[in-house]
């Protein structure tokens, strides 16, 4: 399988302090890629370098065949529209927008709003009965339910998740990983995943371990 | 789902989430092109009101000949000077307030002198329509002239007994002639010497066909309108001497410029100080949704694309501050003009431009500097916050 994503020697600096020392990585395309350490660990580093939402400060890095190192501001934003979906801890739902019209927002800065499709996009979230409710008239898993419509809609070829079950219970955490298991069976993105939770890690192919900034141990799902 | 619909309804629901703060900047906006339309339109209604009021006072410029001078003297001795009588042609001076563009009303006037029972009486050839529209101070008993008839100043009248009706055998250099005395007039001034009839006739009579003694000239003051003119007026007719009869219109003027200074001034603090304050609150809007920004950048919004949206909101604002500061402004300059000038301000549409762009500048350049600076952080940062 072609890598997805390879890195060279990817670091990031943020004054003194090296939040990834340099990393050699490469993520097949499709693979559920988890990625787990403890606060400050550089995970969560590492995805925004992914998602072209940070620039690193040295190294390599290449993701869906794009150098994101070579490209400008408005580069990026098109990478990160077209390429990539993430999915918050915090949601990050618009609070004076309805779940359908979050979804929409992602498709206007894509391309253009289609209220049916976002409506199919909840529908298949489970959320068919919550179109019209604002996120501060849904339950934490409702939430990050639509923030999983939101980051599909424009079908990205890369779903990021920053500790998408870090604030829920383990009822929705489960639907919710059970939710990401259906959609990627269907569409075959890759998943990066950054977590705490072993057992969430375990849903992926693939878990590496970050401590420090340094890559320190990986695992496939047999080895476990 | 258009995208230009779509944004639209984003900017709606924005606005509406944050009805408080909406309101505030509505109202300051409101508030601040208010003052501005009102002073706006109460100095552009003074202008007309004050040069309305100069009319009244009768001609502000006025024409006469260079009088052609001689020095006469013997024998290292000076008796003095001796003027030649000397004229204005009425085409020319036409032709020279076309060429100057000069927009004033006016009234031409030849002065000579007729026998009477061997009296030497000073007639003035006018035109009556113009004397009526341009002195209307003058103040007549019987009626106005037709053709060969004429007025009569009350004192000439009283001293030499001559009532409406009475007919005046008089001598011209061009022959005799029968005027009838159609009313008698009454100035206050000079006038009240004078025999008035038609200027054709006087002209005529005189032997002076298209020769002018005196144009009077009614320039409306304002904007420097006046010195403007006389010099313009100096310059195309050299045989000309231009005075200036009403120091009220240059007063006037004066006064003018600096009421209307004084209100630019007081405009300007207005708009300065609600500039302040719809960046203070614009600024905070900005700064409490960098979260938002963050989000919009991370699904993949440019900074551009990103800032049209908090612009459009901005723009939104500033129509509507716009369009209720235009209404409130042409009350506020009412009931101004009304109080201090017991006159209603004039209806003018295009103040609502005014009102709008004022309106519209501050709430965009009050959001531009806190939209640059959470414009120019990264997605990462405005997503935590930062």
């Amino acid at each position: 399988m072609p890598s997805i994503i390879e890195t060279s020697q990817l670091t990031r600096n943020y004054g003194e302090i090296c939040a990834l020392k340099p990393l050699d990585l490469k993520v097949p395309e499709g693979e559920w890629l988890s990625v787990m350490g403890h606060s400050g660990s550089g995970k969560s580093t590492f995805m925004n370098l992914v998602g072209g939402l940070d620039r690193p400060s040295g190294g390599e890095l290449m993701v869906g065949g794009e150098n994101l190192l070579a490209l400008s501001e408005d580069g990026l934003a098109r990478f990160r529209r077209e390429f990539v979906g993430i999915i918050f801890q915090q949601h990050h739902l618009v609070p004076y927008l309805t779940a359908v019209e979050n979804v929409m927002m992602a498709q206007y800065f894509h391309s253009v709003p289609d209220e049916s499709e976002a409506i199919t996009a909840l529908q298949r979230v489970g959320l068919g009965h919550r179109l019209k409710n604002r996120p501060g008239e849904l339950s934490g898993g409702e939430q990050q339910r639509v923030c999983i419509a939101r980051a599909i809609i424009n079908s990205p070829k890369l779903l990021l998740g920053d500790e998408p079950t870090g604030n829920l219970d383990h009822k929705s955490t489960l639907m919710v990983m059970e939710l990401l298991k259906e959609l990627r069976a269907e569409v075959r993105f890759t998943v990066i995943m950054v977590t705490h939770n072993q057992e969430v890690a375990a849903w992926g192919d693939r878990t590496i371990y970050l401590d420090d900034g340094v890559l320190v141990r990986e695992e496939r799902v047999g080895q476990r | 789902m258009t995208r230009r619909r779509w944004l639209v309804h984003l900017i709606y629901r924005a606005l509406v989430y944050r009805r408080g703060r909406t309101l505030l900047l509505l109202s300051v906006l409101a508030m601040a092109s208010s003052l501005a339309t009102a002073l706006g339109l109460v100095s552009y209604s003074m202008e007309r009101r004050v040069a309305e009021e100069v009319r009244k006072y009768g001609a502000n410029l006025v024409l006469v000949p260079e009088a052609a001078h001689l020095d006469v003297g013997s024998g290292g001795l000076n008796f003095g000077v001796v003027s030649e009588p000397s004229y204005l042609r009425q085409d020319q001076v036409e032709s020279a307030l076309a060429a100057g563009g000069i927009k004033a009303e006016r009234s031409f006037h030849l002065r000579g002198a007729l026998q009477w029972k061997n009296l030497d009486l000073m007639v003035e050839g006018v035109n009556f329509a113009d004397i009526r529209r341009l002195f209307p101070w003058w103040q007549l008993k019987g009626g106005w002239p037709g053709a060969s008839e004429a007025v009569v100043g009350s004192d000439l009248a009283t001293r030499l007994k001559i009532a409406p009706g009475s007919a005046l055998e008089l001598s011209a250099p061009a022959g005799p002639m029968t005027l009838r005395v159609s009313g008698v007039v009454s100035t206050g001034g000079e006038e009240d010497n004078l025999l008035f009839l038609a200027l054709p006739e006087l002209q005529k009579a005189l032997g002076l066909p298209g020769e002018l003694s005196q144009v009077r000239l009614m320039v409306t003051a304002g904007g420097g309108a006046l010195k403007r003119d006389a010099s313009s007026l100096k310059k195309l007719l050299p045989a000309a001497r231009v005075s200036e009869v009403r120091q009220t219109a240059r007063t006037s003027e004066g006064l003018l410029a600096k009421v209307k200074l004084l209100m630019l001034l007081v405009t300007v603090v207005v708009l300065v100080s609600a500039g302040c304050s719809v960046a203070g609150t614009m600024s905070a809007t900005v700064l409490e949704r960098s979260k938002e920004i963050g989000l919009m950048k991370a699904m993949g919004g440019t900074r551009l694309g990103v800032m049209s949206i908090f612009c459009g909101e901005a723009a939104m604002l500033g129509l509507v501050g716009g369009g209720a500061g235009y209404i409130l402004g042409t009350a506020i300059a009412q009931f101004i003009t009304e109080t201090v000038f017991s006159a209603s301000a004039e209806f003018v549409p295009w103040f609502a431009g005014v009102s709008f762009s004022v309106s519209l500048f501050l709430a965009l350049a009050g959001s531009l500097g806190p939209m640059t600076s959470v414009f120019t952080l990264d997605p990462v940062r405005s997503l935590r916050g930062e």
